[in-house]
């Protein structure tokens, strides 16, 4: 490996730098409106990010808005369907992978359609659907289309399949069936590939934003992504409650991608190469 | 496969049912049934209140004659031409930037892939707030830096053209980190020997980055190439959140239009006929996709 310092090295380690902080600004910006005082204006560009600071607009938020509803929701909702989505892609994952019987192959098959279709494209008979079964404005109307993706079952059934059926066998052979099986072997063996799923399916749920926009309709069943733009639709003069918003919305999310950092590149790299 | 061949017996099968049941029902309720029921309700004149009349196929020879349908395509398209080749070309720039051998190589692939992980909602209010005129964060530090005169506000949000601009940057901030780490993984795959037999001949950097990288990245740049085009076909609540679609209709996306049609026309059987419309162009792009990835895992 070449160590040397050439005038290249640092011209780019320069320009990776100025990327770098050029990508972070809108979100140390909008950190830095949501501890300024309320309507004190600001003429100068640098001094949204010079002192004075206050965190007096956090506790405004969160007690005289119903942004603490949204919050609610939205961790309610996003960590109610991670678990869902880690239980029935994982249950229904183990016999595709591990078990033979009847029309397997069929029936994976008829899995892969859902990598196709779009649910974009489909969110009109969706809401009718879901409008017939009485979840539309409900808890239940917003986890429950989210859950069985074929994207987690794929990763899921790739997973099992590379733990190795000796095992299973050794297990069966002491008289384990499979639902002792799935429990003791499959899901210990399986942590990292739950935890990367997992933190997609959460994070994904926290910013979904098109089905909760269609799904709710009164501002106390609202998730962060549908309560902020009707939120910050009344401030239009002043940025600092919307921006503080924001920010109580994001700050979760931040801090759970500062934890799982390394997880989440190589979820991506994971999911990129299975589609 | 060495599986021992036993004999199903009526246990074993009522245990694979209750293991596949739950996902085979939320997958048949949410994923198949509404695009059975999509192509029901297209074939009628239907409400929020549900069924009115049969109209056969005249939803779909309407949406061929319709001009705003055309247009919210066209708006589609439009971004769909200008945010994927920034997308795909940053993306490979910055992934070259992040996997140099450097000590901040984490921090800049944090930074580049942080705005990722935000919701559309609040990278779209970012975006307003930072480029309105007047009280802008950008119009603001292009005053302070005297880039343009204190009397000249650039509207990068009322003006067609800028706010075009506007949607694409904002889009590439918020999702170009994604396609960033599927070039840093295929980066980490090219063997290094490949580079030192370069260096041995006397090859340049860039001879290397043109002559090695970059071709061998080539299935990595189809994938990435689908998949933004895919997302970009989807496009809804970054533009609906920043313009409105507006202004006028000039930026309204396809999505925004199916959805202003089914939910404030209250016209849902004509919603579900333009939805086949998007369905059609995304399903011929994933299959191209699902192709080339298969090829790419054979080699």
């Amino acid at each position: 490996m070449n160590r040397k310092i050439t005038p290249g090295k640092i011209v780019l380690e320069i320009v990776s730098v100025c990327i770098a902080v050029l990508f972070l600004t809108p979100v140390i910006w909008s950190l830095a409106v949501s501890l300024k005082t309320e309507g004190v204006p600001i003429h100068n560009a640098f001094n949204w990010f010079t002192p004075p600071f206050t965190l007096e607009n956090y506790p405004k938020i969160l007690l005289e808005t119903k942004v603490p509803f949204w919050l609610f929701n939205s961790f309610f909702v996003a960590i109610l369907s991670t678990v869902l989505v880690l239980f029935i892609s994982s249950m229904a994952a183990y016999p595709l992978a591990k078990l033979n019987f009847p029309g397997k192959n069929i029936l994976y098959l008829f899995f892969l359609i859902g990598m196709i279709v779009p649910g974009e494209a489909t969110i009109v008979p969706l809401f009718i659907t879901a409008n017939g079964l009485n979840m539309i404005d409900s808890y239940a109307g917003l986890i429950m289309p989210t859950i069985a993706g074929s994207m987690n079952l794929i990763i899921m059934v790739a997973f099992f399949k590379s733990i190795p059926n000796e095992m299973i066998e050794a297990a069966q052979i002491d008289g384990a069936n499979n639902f002792s099986i799935y429990f003791r072997i499959i899901l210990p063996l399986s942590k990292t590939v739950l935890v990367t799923v997992g933190i997609f399916a959460f994070i994904g749920s926290w910013n979904n934003y098109l089905w909760p926009l269609l799904c709710t309709t009164s501002d106390t069943m609202f998730t962060l992504p549908v309560g902020i733009p009707t939120f910050a639709g009344t401030y239009t003069v002043d940025y600092v409650k919307p921006m503080t918003a924001n920010m109580v919305a994001s700050i979760p999310a931040i801090i759970i991608y500062l934890i799982f950092e390394k997880r989440i590149v190589k979820g991506v790299a994971l999911s990129g190469i299975k589609g | 496969m060495t599986a021992k061949k036993k004999k199903i017996g009526w246990h074993h099968a009522l245990g694979i049912i209750a293991f596949l049941l739950p996902f085979t029902v939320f997958y048949i309720l949410f994923t198949i049934w509404p695009v059975i029921q999509g192509f029901y309700v297209s074939l009628y004149k239907w409400g929020l209140m549900g069924k009115i009349k049969f109209v056969g196929t005249a939803n779909y020879t309407r949406f061929l004659k319709d001009k705003f349908f055309w247009q919210s395509l066209g708006n589609t398209a439009t971004f769909v031409a200008v945010s994927v080749p920034l997308l795909v070309i940053l993306a490979l720039v910055l992934a070259l930037l992040a996997n140099r051998t450097s000590k901040l190589k984490r921090f800049y692939r944090a930074s580049f892939y942080l705005p990722n992980i935000l919701s559309v909602s609040v990278i779209s209010f970012i975006t307003i707030y930072m480029a309105s005129p007047y009280m802008g964060f950008i119009n603001g530090l292009l005053h302070t830096l005297k880039v343009i005169p204190a009397n000249v506000e650039p509207q990068w949000l009322s003006n067609s053209n800028l706010t075009w601009v506007t949607i694409a940057v904002a889009t590439v901030w918020w999702t170009v980190g994604f396609s960033m780490l599927l070039y840093i993984s295929a980066l980490q795959d090219i063997p290094d020997q490949l580079y030192e037999a370069a260096k041995i001949d006397g090859a340049s950097k860039s001879r290397q980055l043109f002559r090695i990288t970059i071709p061998l990245l080539a299935p990595t740049t189809s994938l990435v190439l689908l998949l933004q085009m895919i997302a970009s076909f989807k496009v809804f609540g970054q533009i609906f959140l920043i313009t409105r679609g507006g202004p006028g209709t000039l930026t309204r996306p396809l999505i925004q239009y199916i959805y202003e049609t089914a939910f404030t026309k209250n016209d849902l059987g004509y919603a579900s006929a333009m939805s086949y419309a998007l369905f059609l162009i995304l399903v011929v792009l994933s299959v191209i996709q699902i192709r080339l990835q298969n090829r790419g895992a054979k080699e």
